[in-house]
């Protein structure tokens, strides 16, 4: 029973030694602090101030107008007084407008037919043509959205006109007899950084932290081909012992960070921040220890201090689009839902957008959280055996060599 | 002899780049799986069928008739019914469904009684595109059901029902996305992501394999190998490498235009010549990076830094005419922005090759910038010294 407290208080003894051990490592390895504390927070503020404007205006279109009438004239007016377009010039005829087009002046050209005027005043449908330059989906989906305004705004008017003219009560045979209201959750201005913003918090979380763990993983690799197999600088403990204590490492020098990166960035940019905190800083934690333990793991395809980017960096732009940020995970095969399965980011970021934008407490996100646990374990096991067999067997060499 | 040196320059880095897994990694395996991973994960073009659900709190036939029409849509799925607004908002933050329509109660009493009911519906726009296609199916039903309620009443006051349905819509604009008429998020994205995940392993590959011999203490060997010539030294590292590369960017090409039919609406030398030049441009940006910083470990940090800033700065998805200027100015450092442009007027849009002049000419810019700064670089090659 005696040994048993003495073992135990030795384990927590090294433990410490090990935690200590790698806050001095942390601090004394500009590579790792590059990552742990500049790309933290310096990128949430990078990132921010790109998709910051949020919405796209007044994209230009070039207008040919061939029915040059009072009506189309009227058109052209209500579609320049859109958020969307701009009215940027008129053209002549479609070939000129396609020069503008090439020359990347406008974006889109609007072509109202010579007929449009005539055809609306013998209460035939009016038809106009819209070209949409299809580079940006954004683009496509504002100038959607503003001439489906336009269209149902101008039909509205010419309605009332039309039965006025029949003499029926207008108000009630062509006034909408349905109201329909749309209410955007989450993110009400429908603003781009308001959207991506929260994902791309978390995933700086996670791979920061992996440049980092792999860079120290390799730093250790490389003191140990230039010391015969021993790295002078870490403390010789038990695999167990080793992942947790660096781990304490890491997660302590997180917790800080995520109130910046989590709390502080979505207020300074007034991003959607409507859930309590205190909950997403819970929901955060295990993300944070799985992404501790992964690190980890996947040291063992890291050599070199340098290769630990090479191996990293495009990562991101993959668990970016595998969280379904992008592309919704529904339409995924089972294949990319299983890899996703199995990067924490996936679930941090579901979970956290869900609490951080729609307001959902932290028992609603169950499933993510409980994954986040599994995965944690999951992990643990995986960097305990990758410790276990990277170690080099120190302590029978040097009971040998004493 | 100097020729003499360049091939030995040249067999030196060919040695080195079959030596090392890490470069067979980085330049063959990871553009290529990328590749395979963007188009077989957005394989369906567009996320149809978003899960979504409506609340019926007035059952009565107008409003199932509603609902009917939201089920044959086919932008949303009406997966679930739900009984409140509560349990609606429960599932739609759990992240079962993404959005809910919402019909009042008295619906069907209100809008045939004149009185104006009010259809509501939610739509979860933390996940962007299918809040987006949500919307717009539940706009269409709304729309079309009160367009519906207003034929009924015109045709009920005696007008022909020909001239009722101009009457309900009296303009309509036909929109043409020209290009990308399915709006396919695979055309969309691959086109630009797997460039820009090249023009990155490009660039992190070339600034690391110069870093490497500097850390390992070779590189005033490597450098009297070529003659003392950095040039010469560069372009026997160098070249090899572009040469797998280009290689790759254009099985990489060939795969989406070729194999999966993207639209290319240009003939193909032309986004041959664009990865080309990427590839080279993507070199000497990191070459310049490499001359400019004076540790060379941070300019391999530095390299993916931008490298990842480039998917957002090079405006594949948010257009750099409506970020703020002195962030959006950055866009015209990065080499994958003008492949982006190139890619945009030739093979989406097809346009003549003379409008995209200044594209191909600003790739060939990169190329010359690094050429002045290659003393320094030299400089440092005899100095040798690597700061961890």
């Amino acid at each position: 029973m005696k040994r048993f407290f003495k073992n135990i208080s030795q384990g927590a003894v090294t433990l410490m030694k090990v935690w200590r051990r790698e806050y001095y490592l942390v601090f004394h390895d500009a590579g790792v602090m590059l990552f742990f504390f500049f790309l933290t927070v310096a990128y949430p503020l990078v990132y921010t101030f790109i998709y910051n404007p949020e919405i796209v205006e007044n994209i230009p279109i070039a207008v040919v107008d061939n029915s040059r009438s009072e009506e189309s004239r009227k058109l052209t007016r209500m579609i320049d007084a859109t958020q969307g377009i701009e009215v940027w010039d008129y053209a002549t005829n479609m070939e000129e407008a396609h020069r503008m087009e090439n020359n990347h002046e406008v974006y889109g050209i609007l072509e109202i037919p010579s007929d449009y005027a005539r055809r609306i005043g013998r209460q035939e449908q009016g038809v106009v043509t819209f070209y949409c330059e299809m580079s940006l989906l954004l683009r496509y989906r504002t100038c959607l959205t503003a001439l489906t305004d336009v269209q149902l705004a101008a039909g509205a008017d010419i309605r009332q006109q039309t039965l006025d003219m029949i003499g029926l009560p207008a108000q009630e045979m062509g006034g909408m007899p349905i109201e329909s209201e749309a209410l955007m959750l989450g993110d009400p201005t429908q603003g781009f950084a308001s959207f991506i913003m929260p994902g791309v918090l978390v995933l700086i979380l996670q791979q920061s932290m992996l440049l980092g763990i792999t860079m120290l993983a390799a730093g250790i690799k490389e003191r140990r081909r230039r010391n015969g197999g021993i790295d002078p600088e870490s403390i010789p403990a038990g695999p167990l012992t080793t992942i947790w204590g660096k781990t304490l490492c890491y997660i302590t020098l997180y917790l800080p960070i995520c109130v910046y990166v989590l709390d502080l960035v979505p207020i300074m940019f007034n991003l959607p921040h409507i859930g309590d905190f205190r909950e997403m800083y819970l929901f955060i934690f295990p993300m944070l220890l799985a992404t501790a333990f992964l690190g980890q793991t996947i040291s063992v395809f890291v050599t070199e201090r340098e290769s630990s980017m090479l191996v990293i960096v495009f990562t991101s732009v993959v668990f970016l689009f595998i969280s379904g940020l992008t592309w919704p995970r529904y339409a995924m095969n089972s294949l990319w839902t299983w890899v996703g399965d199995a990067i924490p980011a996936t679930w941090g970021i579901e979970g956290f957008i869900r609490m951080n934008s729609n307001g959902s407490p932290l028992w609603e996100q169950s499933h993510p959280y409980m994954m986040l646990w599994l995965l944690c374990a999951i992990y643990m096991v995986t960097a305990w055996l990758v410790t276990h067999f990277s170690t080099p067997r120190l302590r029978p060499r040097l009971a040998t060599r004493s | 002899m100097k020729l003499t040196y360049l091939k030995q320059a040249l067999a030196d880095g060919l040695h080195t780049l079959l030596s090392r897994k890490i470069y067979l990694v980085c330049l063959i395996i990871v553009p290529l799986a990328f590749t395979w991973f963007f188009i077989d994960m957005m394989d369906e073009g567009l996320p149809l069928k978003v899960p979504s659900g409506v609340v019926d709190l007035d059952n009565y036939q107008l409003s199932r008739q509603v609902t009917r029409s939201l089920e044959s849509s086919e932008l949303v799925d009406i997966s679930q019914k739900l009984e409140s607004y509560h349990s609606a908002m429960l599932k739609v933050r759990s992240g079962e469904i993404n959005g809910f329509f919402m019909i009042p109660e008295n619906f069907q009493r209100d809008a045939i009684g004149g009185r104006t009911p009010t259809v509501t519906y939610y739509c979860n726009l933390t996940y962007f595109v299918p809040g987006s296609l949500m919307f717009k199916g539940f706009k269409t039903t709304a729309v079309t059901t009160a367009g519906g309620l207003v034929q009924t009443n015109l045709v009920a006051a005696g007008i022909p029902s020909s001239l009722a349905s101009t009457t309900i819509q009296p303009m309509t604009m036909q929109i043409q996305a020209i290009g990308n008429p399915w709006m396919n998020y695979n055309y969309y994205l691959t086109n630009s992501f797997v460039p820009g995940i090249i023009a990155l392993m490009v660039a992190l590959v070339t600034a690391y394999s110069i870093c490497e011999e500097i850390k390992r203490q070779r590189s005033r060997q490597w450098l009297s190998r070529a003659g003392n010539s950095i040039v010469v030294a560069l372009a026997g590292k160098l070249i090899p490498q572009a040469i797998v590369e280009i290689a790759i960017g254009l099985c990489c090409q060939a795969i989406m235009y070729g194999f999966n039919h993207f639209p290319m609406n240009c003939p193909p030398s032309h986004m041959v010549w664009a990865m080309v030049l990427l590839v080279f441009a993507s070199q000497a940006f990191a070459l310049t990076i490499c001359c400019l910083i004076t540790n060379l470990r941070l300019a391999v940090s530095l390299c993916s830094l931008t490298g990842i800033l480039a998917f957002s700065l090079a405006a594949f998805s948010f257009p750099v005419s409506s970020m703020y200027p002195p962030i959006g100015i950055f866009s015209y450092i990065l080499p994958v922005r003008y492949y982006f442009l190139i890619y945009i007027d030739q093979a989406l849009n097809g346009i003549p090759l003379y409008y995209s002049r200044t594209f191909y000419a600003a790739l060939i810019v990169f190329l010359l910038v690094p050429l002045p700064l290659l003393w320094r670089l030299k400089r440092r090659m005899q100095e040798q010294v690597y700061l961890p």
